[in-house]
């Protein structure tokens, strides 16, 4: 993390780029899904338009975290406790998933066996 | 006392103290916020109607994606600045950091006000009818105004009430206030049925407690209520009584008995407690003379003919007038969910449409439907010429969304009223933001009015999340949001207003403070990120 005056000054010139980097990113995906020249996939809304978008925000999220809030350099003890964390949604969310293939009624007690 | 470690950092973890909380603190917010993802998720893939797709309007939510990146960039401009000790940019950028949380809240409220005060309607069939409602009117057409002094929309269930009978323990004081300010304006009087006779003391004859013409009040139903709770004390309490006295006689001459093998045998005697119970009074019913006709929020109601029941176990007797929904402007009639619901039965959904109570009974829906089919088929022209037929199916390889063949939307509304295709409608910026200016359009003929009988009423609600899931996980996510840019927004403009005396005493202290300030305000916009792609464009 920048420290120095120096370093600062250098720093700021990053803080632009990933700004104008997160505009440019904010102005694709809503091209995409606005205007029909750009959209991708099927016409109208599908999986692919969901993959792009997604994706972007993702990349604009990394740079957020990793230029803005330091993540690309920072104490290991932070990688720690910010993955624990997206860790911890993402097994959740799966366990939670895996619900998903339970039938509601279950053909086996409502065929008579 | 000496805070340790909040400007150099401690060297087990290398950071300061404040830091490691606030990375904790992230943490547990990835994990609620990823809770609310997942939710949608779920929600989204499980919906048993159509999911609304970009049903938000794009541009508030894409100005408000631009000042959240915006006040990101400003933030760490203005830690940037700390560090540099530049106490001037760092006011400079803060204040912007601040005053962008306040324009985005300023058009999150935009966006909230609209959705409250947008009426969605599920017909019986599953049409959709989207707009506003009229205001009720006098005799002398001027607005209705109810005991709050505020307009009544047009959508009040009306009865015309002959016999009113209270819950003595449930009934809602407001809506009594209401009965009876509607009682005076339509010069009808509520009076009580018949004697309230109770007995109030054991072993005394009853008493009158209220006699037969008394109007009604909520001092009258207090008083009444007062006497039926006090019964219901006594008699609990006696009836308490009475049950450990023979419980007490059963074990006695069932010593080695358990209790579960003498429940059986264990009853009160009640024809020996009756004479010592009191009245409880658990209703009371009054009069309504004339009958006169009440009007009822439908939220409020369980129409019946001849009986409906309020809320608070008010039973309101008396005939079901006509109460139609009236909309004064209709500005979308959306049959997705109805060709959802037709394609389940087998039904070919354009059949299903044609036969559905609006297009049957509205000839200005029917109008906008035909309108609409003209479009789809050019649509469907375009998207054949562009990309042709799929050989092994003979279908086009690409066909019109759902949503563009079966809703009619406002913008539909005003490309039609002014001649020009789908999607070519000038809208002007305040339309982008509040949705279609009824009063401007209203010489273009461009939104109907429309009334709607009761019986065709499955579902209303505003855009709320009382309207489906789609809304309750918008506003949860949003409203969750937008708390958290008002917290962050506050921390910073404390470090703004007051910071100035920690800048000048310990300068590295309020950059640290700043940086965690920061760190949040990062956050937010990081969740913002994928707020707005997956609730405003998906």
């Amino acid at each position: 993390m920048a420290n120095s005056p120096e370093e600062i000054k250098k720093a700021v010139r990053t803080y632009i780029f990933v700004g104008l980097i997160l505009f440019i990113g904010t102005g694709i995906t809503v091209a995409v899904a606005t205007f029909p020249p750009f959209d991708v996939g099927i016409h109208g809304f599908d999986k692919w338009d969901c993959i792009l978008g997604l994706t972007i925000a993702t990349i604009k999220a990394t740079l957020v975290g990793a230029i803005f809030m330091h993540l690309n350099h920072e104490k290991k003890a932070v990688y720690w406790l910010f993955g624990s964390g997206i860790c911890a949604v993402i097994s959740l969310a799966g366990l939670t998933a895996l619900a998903m293939g339970d039938p509601i009624f279950d053909k086996f007690f409502y065929s008579g066996h | 006392m000496e805070i340790p470690y909040i400007v150099t950092p401690r060297k087990d973890t290398g950071l300061f103290n404040s830091k490691i909380a606030i990375w904790l603190f992230l943490a547990s917010e990835v994990m609620l916020f990823g809770g609310f993802f997942s939710a949608y998720v779920f929600l989204r893939l499980g919906a048993d109607y159509p999911w609304p797709e970009r049903t938000l309007p794009v541009l508030p939510g894409l100005i408000n994606t631009f000042v959240l990146i915006g006040s990101s960039v400003t933030v760490v401009f203005a830690w940037a600045s700390l560090k540099m000790r530049q106490w001037r940019r760092f006011q400079i950028f803060m204040g912007i950091t601040v005053f962008c949380a306040l324009i985005f809240m300023v058009l999150k409220g935009v966006e909230y006000n609209v959705k409250f005060h947008h009426q969605a309607l599920r017909l019986k069939d599953y049409t959709v009818i989207e707009g506003h409602l009229g205001y009720e009117k006098d005799e002398h057409n001027k607005p209705v105004l109810n005991h709050h002094g505020k307009e009544v929309e047009e959508n009040l269930i009306y009865v015309q009430t002959s016999k009113l009978t209270f819950n003595t323990v449930r009934f809602h004081k407001p809506w009594i206030e209401e009965l009876l300010t509607q009682a005076e304006h339509h010069k009808s009087s509520i009076k009580l049925a018949a004697d309230i006779k109770a007995v109030t003391k054991e072993g005394q004859p009853a008493e009158v407690i209220a006699k037969e013409g008394e109007p009604l009040s909520i001092e009258l139903l207090n008083k009444i209520q007062g006497v039926h709770l006090e019964a219901r004390k006594h008699n609990g309490a006696m009836r308490t009584a009475a049950l450990r006295s023979e419980w007490k006689t059963a074990k006695t001459a069932n010593p080695d008995k358990k209790g579960w093998q003498l429940a059986s045998n264990v009853n009160i005697d009640a024809a020996a407690l009756a004479p010592r119970l009191l009245d409880e009074v658990s209703s009371v019913a009054f009069n309504v003379d004339p009958a006169t006709r009440f009007d009822f929020k439908p939220r409020d109601i369980k129409e019946g003919d001849g009986s409906s029941v309020l809320r608070d176990d008010t039973v309101v007797e008396g005939k079901l007038l006509e109460s139609p929904m009236v909309f004064h402007a209709v500005d979308a009639i959306d049959f997705q969910h109805l060709a959802m619901k037709a394609v389940e039965k087998g039904v070919d959904p354009m059949v299903a449409i044609e036969n559905s109570w609006l297009i049957k009974n509205n000839p200005f829906a029917k109008e906008a439907w035909e309108w609409n089919k003209v479009q789809v088929a050019k649509i469907e022209k375009e998207l054949l010429e562009k990309y042709g037929v799929d050989k092994k199916t003979g279908k086009p390889k690409r066909e019109p969304t759902a949503k563009e063949r079966y809703r009619v939307g406002w913008q539909d509304f005003v490309s039609k009223a002014n001649g020009v295709d789908r999607d070519d409608a000038e809208i002007g910026i305040k339309e982008q933001f509040m949705g279609p200016d009824y009063h401007g359009r209203e010489d273009k003929h461009t939104f109907a009015e429309l009334s709607v009988p009761r019986e065709q009423v499955g579902f209303a609600a505003k855009f709320t999340p009382a309207w489906n899931t789609y809304y309750a996980i918008y506003f949860t996510i949003t409203g969750l949001h937008g708390l958290h840019v008002i917290g962050g927004a506050l921390v910073l403009a404390y470090y703004l207003f007051f910071g100035k005396k920690m800048y000048l005493t310990n300068p590295e202290w309020l950059a640290n403070r700043v940086e965690i300030g920061g760190l949040f305000w990062h956050f937010v916009d990081l969740v913002w990120i994928f707020v707005f792609p997956i609730l405003y464009l998906m």
